[in-house]
């Protein structure tokens, strides 16, 4: 499904985010990214979705090689890529369902379609009767949950996940895990950096640990170390 | 149908977030396009006022009505003694040709344009010199022909050309450099309420961005945004600029028939071309400032 061959990306030439490069993640498969600030993990995961560009070495994502790939061919990329953030990136001024009905109202899905699957996602999230609250309504673990739902409301082959339960307490934090754990049983693909020791140990999935832009480690059914 | 609705709903509310910044615009667009739409009026104006000199004539022999052709021969014989001497060519405007020159120059003055008929109006001889600089000659054969039977009057260019055309040449040069400073001043404007609501969004077109919206997509909203404000500013334009040209109109009716500025009016529905071509140009800057910066600024 994701597939990286020697890849290094710059940042200017003293700042190096990734260094050479190289792993493999199949469809369907939990991957974990560990790692101090600044090893390289958030770079990993915007070469990922293509809003980042490596100097050397190519990206695979779903069987192409998106390095090259023309600009205006993106967006389709991207509609097979959901993204959750640490701070939800939530639109302020919409309620929990325009919110997550946006992602599809953006690409063009008819009414009938939004009308659908957004409280079927609403209800896989756990939101169900707070459809007509703003953000500011919501405590951080719901504000997750509709970042999540957003992120998979258009069924996505990947999940990739920027330190998702940065902002959360651990009992809130396990939660959203048990979320996306739930999202990975359908099927998709999830690539999460992590900070959190215990919700890495408690998952005992595949862990890869980056240092200075390098793999380190790469380990099955692993813990945080 | 749902994009489309889509893309009314966004324009729409990016437009109430930012009303003061809209409404700057439109009335810059609405200024500019005015002093362009009068450009065009003015210089139609001229042109009524300058017609009867079209295509090289500088004198004009005016014929008293009722002349018979055997009268007339008598004053083509004199002009056609001076072909290649010191005339190139002259044509003969008849009643019907003259009524329409009349249509123009009385344009201003339907008072004097209802007192000339088919039984009464002048024709003319429209007569184009060999060497137009040659004004004292030009003199000399207007004396000649005032001599010949049924010549009502002769009139030479020099004495109403020269004015009117350092006057429209001074309106012309500063009303197009003032169209057109303004015009790229509300490009400009449209170009940064673009930028500023863009701004103001940047956390809804980097999601956009995210979840697979097309550049076109996002683009789209605020380019309908900067050409309603065009549009806007042209409607604005046309009304000001017909009420204008109604003013200017009803005030040259009380000028003196022989003032010369009863052509310098337009009636003859050039205005209305005029007020589209102005809402279409508001359209097109709307566009253009709204486009460049949609693009521009997509990364935000």
């Amino acid at each position: 499904m994701i597939r990286l061959e020697n890849v290094t990306k710059r940042y200017s030439s003293e700042v190096v985010a990734l260094d050479d490069v190289s792993f493999e993640v199949p469809k369907g498969e939990f991957v974990f990214l560990v790692g101090p600030s600044g090893s390289g993990k958030s770079t990993l995961l915007r070469l990922i979705n293509r809003q980042e560009r490596p100097e050397e070495g190519s990206v695979w994502v779903a069987g192409r090689d998106i390095v090259d790939m023309p600009a205006n061919h993106i967006p389709q990329l991207r509609r097979n890529i959901g993204n959750v953030f640490q701070d939800y990136k939530l639109l302020l001024n919409k309620t929990v369902f325009e919110n997550i009905a946006f992602a599809l109202e953006v690409i063009g899905k008819p009414q009938h379609v939004i009308s659908q699957q957004v409280p079927a996602v609403i209800d896989l999230v756990g939101l169900s009767g707070k459809e007509d609250r703003f953000p500011h309504q919501l405590s951080g673990g719901e504000q997750q949950r509709v970042s999540i739902a957003r992120a998979f409301v258009n069924r996505p082959l990947i999940l990739v996940a920027d330190e998702p339960t940065g902002n959360l307490d651990p009992s809130t934090g396990e939660g959203i895990m048990r979320l996306l754990d739930r999202i990975n049983g359908t099927g998709t693909t999830v690539v999460m950096a992590t900070h959190d020791r215990r919700i890495v140990d408690a998952m005992r999935r595949r862990v890869v640990q980056l240092d200075r832009g390098v793999i380190v480690r790469d380990q099955e059914r692993g813990v945080y170390q | 149908m749902s994009r489309l609705r889509y893309m009314f709903r966004e324009t729409g509310e990016s437009i109430r977030r930012n009303p003061s910044l809209s409404v700057a615009s439109v009335i810059t667009a609405a200024v500019s396009l005015l002093i362009f739409g009068l450009t065009l009026i003015i210089q139609h104006g001229f042109d009524n006022l300058l017609s009867q000199w079209e295509g090289g004539v500088e004198m004009i022999v005016y014929v008293n009505s009722g002349a018979g052709e055997e009268q007339r021969l008598v004053i083509e014989d004199a002009l056609g003694q001076q072909q290649g001497v010191t005339i190139e060519s002259w044509s003969y405007c008849d009643v019907a040709c003259s009524l329409s020159d009349a249509d123009r120059l009385f344009a201003g003055d339907p008072v004097t344009r209802s007192q000339l008929t088919e039984v009464n109006i002048p024709t003319q001889y429209k007569v184009v010199p060999l060497d137009a600089t040659q004004v004292d000659i030009l003199r000399g054969l207007r004396d000649r022909y005032l001599e010949l039977p049924n010549v009502y009057s002769v009139q030479l260019a020099e004495e109403q050309l020269d004015l009117i055309s350092k006057l429209q040449g001074f309106v012309s040069t500063y009303t197009t450099g003032l169209w057109i400073a303004l015009m790229v001043a509300a490009s400009l404007l449209i170009w940064n309420t673009i930028r500023t609501a863009m701004f103001a969004r940047r956390r809804e077109i980097e999601v956009m961005k995210l979840v697979g919206a097309t550049d076109w997509f996002i683009r789209l909203p605020f380019m309908l945004e900067g050409l309603l404000q065009g549009i806007a500013g042209g409607a604005v334009a046309s009304v000001a600029m017909w009420f204008i040209n109604g003013r200017w109109t009803a005030g040259v009716e009380a000028f003196p028939a022989n003032s010369g500025m009863t052509a310098l009016v337009v009636v003859d529905g050039y205005e209305w071309r005029v007020g589209l071509i102005v809402v279409l140009f508001g359209a097109l800057i709307g566009t253009i400032g709204s486009g460049t910066a949609a693009s521009k600024f997509l990364d935000v």
